[in-house]
């Protein structure tokens, strides 16, 4: 979306400046993140966020407007620490005018979809191309296929996820926030590409 | 009910929900607990000012008394007097006295309201009711504001080219109709009076005179900011929102019939496309609307389903908007559903007029303007939110979308509501903002990474249960903060949002100059241009049916105020103005894309200059770091050479003090050397004077032995022939010189036996012979 012209610019120019000093974190062994959900309403990012955070499954979560913000702290195996700074962005199409206030400055971005409708997996491809066009280029990028617990309601291949995140170099898994299949790994995964500074 | 009860009764020991029925975070139940104590007494307080207050009102108005109103209920005009009956009696307080702490009268509002609903059937369920008499004058002073409004948008209708036939038909004129002349009395009144023209004739006609209408609207000011009583709200919302006069008589019926309709098949075509992408957007969000509320239940959705699809179909420029959601369920909790409705369309076409749009244009505009007021009121906040790399919008945009709703407490919901819907514009919410961030911004610049201070803002927004500290800062904290500032600030800002828009679209679209003329032309509306707009929009408004809709809305404006009969009259001379508009827009552009370009490089330079600041300083860092680094190694140094120099010195310390005792050792050899040497001394003077004693002992027994020499010649010379003795005696004589020596030097060997000994004889040793003694020793023989 519109993250040129004179608003976002004056932005921009402020945050990337910061955001070398953001994603670098304090040091190698402890690093931050900025993380955006993104992707239809209704498809689970907030149930995902909220799985990963909490530990919950609230089947009635509350709609999100605009967007929220949650933070959780992980160790690695190899004893390092990620906190994520989690950006939950609201579903509806028209949020998408907001998203960029999110998405800019972040680096790592999920895009997720519902394997139960093949219209939030055409949403889910839609926002992977805004990233690239308007993204930071180093961004890490994962494709999520949630609701993966709704096996009989399948309409999204894992084939067709899988190919479509390995044409566009993105990491991909399926998920439940239900039954939290693969949760922790999505986020782990993430932890162990995000590159890593130098340490001096 | 049984349930309900229960519910209640869990309530009081665990509360989950507060009074409104909302669920409580668990790390908020303490303190919901210690506060709702507060706001009863807080409730009670507001109950007896507003009494007093409408009672005066119903004195000195020729509006009926509170007692009057008790006995003439109005009918309903949906036919069942019960339905109509439930704000009302809920008004009355009964309720809130019955179960003060728990239930409140919100939610038997909604209780009645669903027990009302069973028993009508499905069709009959869109109920309208009245606000109570009392309300009148309030609602009649804010009804000036409609007025103007709906006058534009009764006009629009007309001009709208048949998305809503059958309501068309009735729409404008059928603001009043014959079956309820009762309720639309006042509004009748009015218009018979005034004859439809201006709103200040209105008030001016109908209120007392104006210095005490003044007088009256700040004393009614004064207590919408206390808030409003719990009884009262709904209805006085509604009268705040100027429902009646927005209210069109069976237009909401018929907008849920054509729902029924298009639902069914293909009656409507090109609107049906997007409501059916509305209703699965509102289908997904209503079981998450308030979930677990006990009042919405199935009816309640019910309700909360029909009165979004109706408002989407109303006005498909908005159509369905997250966050409608959320103000639906709320107004449901308070009013009937056709009430809600006509609040909603109020709320959401003129409080927040651009705001829920496809482009969601003003909500946009608002942060922008808001992190000017923010950088104006709290620099330091703002330059530390920088610092960390928050965006004031980040937390700003979700609180302005949803109006504070799940973002602050209940309590402080509803009262920043009360002020917003009193005022009728956006004030209260930048005002309601900024109290925040006053309040909670000491303690956010203490925060060190941008999580925490995002984290920590959204917690303690979430815990801001003192709601009269939060309004009351509000109002009087940011006079400075008005409509006409925020008009201003939104003109300046509203380019740039429409700018990045525009180019948004322009890399979408191919006709992308139109479009993009387009939004410039709206955001330079000063220019009384609607014919061209007008036909800009023609062009392309088969891509942006929204944004087609919004301009004409705005161009409605200039229809009004401007006259357009003539420009139609000179088509030639049109044309001509067109091309030349054409131009001056693209002129336009350019130099907006020109001064863009200058800021663009601008803020590169800045960044330049701030990267070459960030490494000097570095650098300069590093270099300061070394240095203390260097001042360290020199301070363990001089710390290791410390340690060395003190181990020297405890060394000769200890020396010290072996020497210390060698020397007392030694002095106490001397001293018993002295010791010794002393009593060697006294030894030797004891032994010298034994020694004089000793030789005047000889001395006594010479003269002794003389006197007996002496005494034995004289016997001698006396007696006969002592020449043998006399020999012998001269001999011993002779040799006594050497014996006496010898004795002298004797004591030394002889010691202290014979000094001792030789005592006790002394007295008869003058009688015994001494040279027996002194050479044998052996006194036995004597
Ligand atoms: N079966 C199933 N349902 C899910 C899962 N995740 C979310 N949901 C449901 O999907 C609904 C929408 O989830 P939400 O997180 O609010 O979606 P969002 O709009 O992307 O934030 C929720 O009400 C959940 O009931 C999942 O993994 N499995
Ligand atoms: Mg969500």
């Amino acid at each position: 979306m519109g993250c040129s012209s004179s608003l976002p610019d004056r932005n921009s120019g402020r945050l990337s400046g910061l955001n070398s000093e953001n994603s670098g974190a304090t040091d190698a062994k402890n690093l931050r993140v900025k993380l955006v959900l993104l992707g239809d309403s209704g498809v689970g990012k907030s149930c995902i966020v909220l799985r990963f955070v909490r530990g919950q499954f609230d089947p009635t979560s509350k709609v999100t407007i605009g967007a929220s913000f949650l933070s959780q702290t992980i160790a690695l195996q190899d004893s390092t620490t990620v906190k994520f700074e989690i950006w939950d962005t609201a579903g509806q199409e028209r949020y998408a005018a907001l998203a960029p206030l999110y998405y800019r400055g972040a680096s790592v971005a999920v895009v997720v979809y519902d394997i139960t409708s093949p219209e939030s997996f055409q949403k889910a491809q839609y926002w992977v191309k805004e990233l690239q066009k308007h993204g930071s280029p180093d961004m890490v990028m994962a494709l999520v296929g949630n609701k993966a617990d709704l096996l009989e309601n399948r309409e999204v291949s894992d084939q067709d996820g899988m190919e479509y995140a390995e044409k566009n170099r993105m990491f991909f898994i399926e998920t439940s926030a239900k039954t939290a299949d693969n949760i922790n790994q999505l986020f782990e995964e993430i932890a162990k590409r995000l590159p890593r500074p130098a340490s001096s | 009910m049984t349930e309900k009860k229960a519910f209640h009764l869990l309530q009081v020991l665990e509360p989950r929900r507060d009074a409104y029925g909302f669920a409580l975070r668990p790390q908020h139940v303490q303190r919901y607990r210690e506060y709702s104590n507060i706001y009863k007494e807080e409730e009670e307080e507001r109950s007896d000012k507003w009494r007093v207050f409408l009672e005066q009102q119903s004195e000195s108005g020729n509006l009926p008394s509170l007692e009057e109103e008790k006995k003439e209920k109005q009918p309903t005009e949906v036919s069942e007097q019960k339905s109509n009956t439930s704000p009302k009696s809920v008004g009355e307080g009964d309720d809130t006295s019955v179960e003060p702490t728990t239930d409140s009268s919100a939610e038997g509002n909604f209780e009645k309201e669903v027990e009302s609903t069973k028993e009508l059937k499905a069709r009959k369920v869109q109920k309208w009711a009245n606000i109570r008499p009392v309300l009148g004058a309030i609602e009649n002073m804010m009804s000036f504001r409609v007025k103007k409004i709906k006058k534009m948008e009764d006009e629009r209708q007309t001009l709208r080219d048949g998305q809503l036939p059958p309501v068309e038909e009735t729409g404008p004129s059928g603001g009043t109709s014959e079956d309820d002349n009762e309720e639309e009395i006042i509004v009748d009144k009015v218009s018979n009076g005034s004859g439809k023209s201006s709103t200040e004739e209105v008030i001016s006609t109908k209120e007392a005179p104006p210095k005490s209408f003044f007088s009256w609207k700040e004393e009614l000011e004064c207590l919408v900011r206390g808030g409003l009583p719990k009884d009262l709200r709904g209805e006085l919302w509604q009268a705040f929102v100027g429902v009646r006069t927005r209210r069109m008589e069976r237009y909401y019926q018929d907008l849920l019939a054509l729902e029924g309709d298009s639902g069914g098949g293909e009656l409507v075509d090109e609107p049906s496309g997007a409501s059916k992408k509305w209703r699965k957007q509102i289908e997904k969000d209503i079981p998450r609307t308030f979930p677990g509320h006990p009042a919405l239940d199935e009816h309640g959705r019910n309700s909360l389903r029909r009165l979004l699809l109706a408002y989407a179909r109303h006005n498909p420029s908005v159509g369905y908007c997250q966050a409608m959601n959320f103000f639906a369920g709320l107004l449901l909790l308070l009013m009937p559903e056709e009430n809600a409705f006509w609040t909603l369309v109020g709320i959401i076409e003129e409080y927040f007029e651009g705001y829920f749009t496809e482009e969601m244009i003003e909500s946009q505009v608002d942060q922008l303007v808001f992190e000017e007021l923010m950088r104006e009121r709290f620099p330091k906040l703002v330059n530390h939110l920088d610092y960390l790399g928050v965006q004031v919008a980040w937390i700003s945009g979700p609180w302005f979308l949803s109006i504070f709703i799940n973002m602050i407490p209940w309590e402080s919901v509803l009262r920043v509501w009360d002020v917003i819907l009193f005022e009728g514009n956006r004030v209260m919410l930048f005002r309601t903002a900024l109290a925040l961030m006053e309040l909670y911004g000491p303690a956010i610049v203490t925060t060190k990474d941008a999580g925490d201070a995002i984290t920590l803002l959204q917690s303690l927004a979430g815990s801001t249960f003192d709601s009269s500290q939060l309004v009351l800062t509000a109002c009087m904290g940011f006079l400075a903060v008005t409509e006409a500032r925020l008009q201003e600030l939104q003109e300046k800002h509203r380019p740039a949002v429409l700018e990045v828009i525009e180019e948004r679209t322009r890399k979408g679209r191919v006709f992308k100059d139109s479009k993009g003329l387009a939004s410039k032309l709206y955001s330079f509306k000063h220019d009384p241009e609607p014919l061209i707009e007008e036909k800009l929009h023609k062009a392309e408004s088969e891509d942006t049916p929204v944004d087609a809709d919004r301009s004409h809305s705005s161009n409605l404006e200039e229809f009004l105020a401007g006259d357009d009969s003539e420009v139609d009259s000179v088509p030639d001379l049109q044309e001509q103005v067109v091309w030349l508009k054409v131009e001056l827009c693209t002129l336009l552009e350019e130099k907006r894309s020109a001064v863009l370009r200058a800021e663009e490089l601008e803020t590169a330079l800045m960044e330049l200059v701030k990267q070459d600041n960030r490494l000097q300083l570095s650098a300069r860092v590093e270099q300061l770091e070394r240095e203390v680094a260097e001042l360290r190694q020199a301070l363990a140094d001089k710390r290791e050479q410390e340690a060395q120099m003190i181990q020297v010195l405890m060394r000769v310390e200890q020396e010290q003090k072996l020497t210390e005792d060698a020397r007392i050792s030694a002095e106490h050899d001397l001293a018993a050397q002295k010791y010794a040497v002393h009593v060697l001394q006294e030894k030797y003077e004891k032994a010298m004077a034994s020694l004089g004693q000793m030789e005047k002992r000889v001395v006594m027994a010479e003269s002794m032995l003389e006197a007996t020499l002496q005494y034995e010649s004289g016997q001698n010379k006396a007696l006969s022939s002592p020449r043998a003795a006399v020999a012998r005696n001269q001999g011993s004589s002779q040799e006594t010189p050497p014996k006496r020596l010898s004795i002298l030097s004797r004591p030394f060997g002889l010691g202290w036996r014979d000094r001792n000994k030789g005592k006790p004889d002394e007295p008869g040793s003058g009688h015994s012979s001494p040279l027996p003694k002194e050479t044998s020793g052996q006194e036995p023989e004597h």
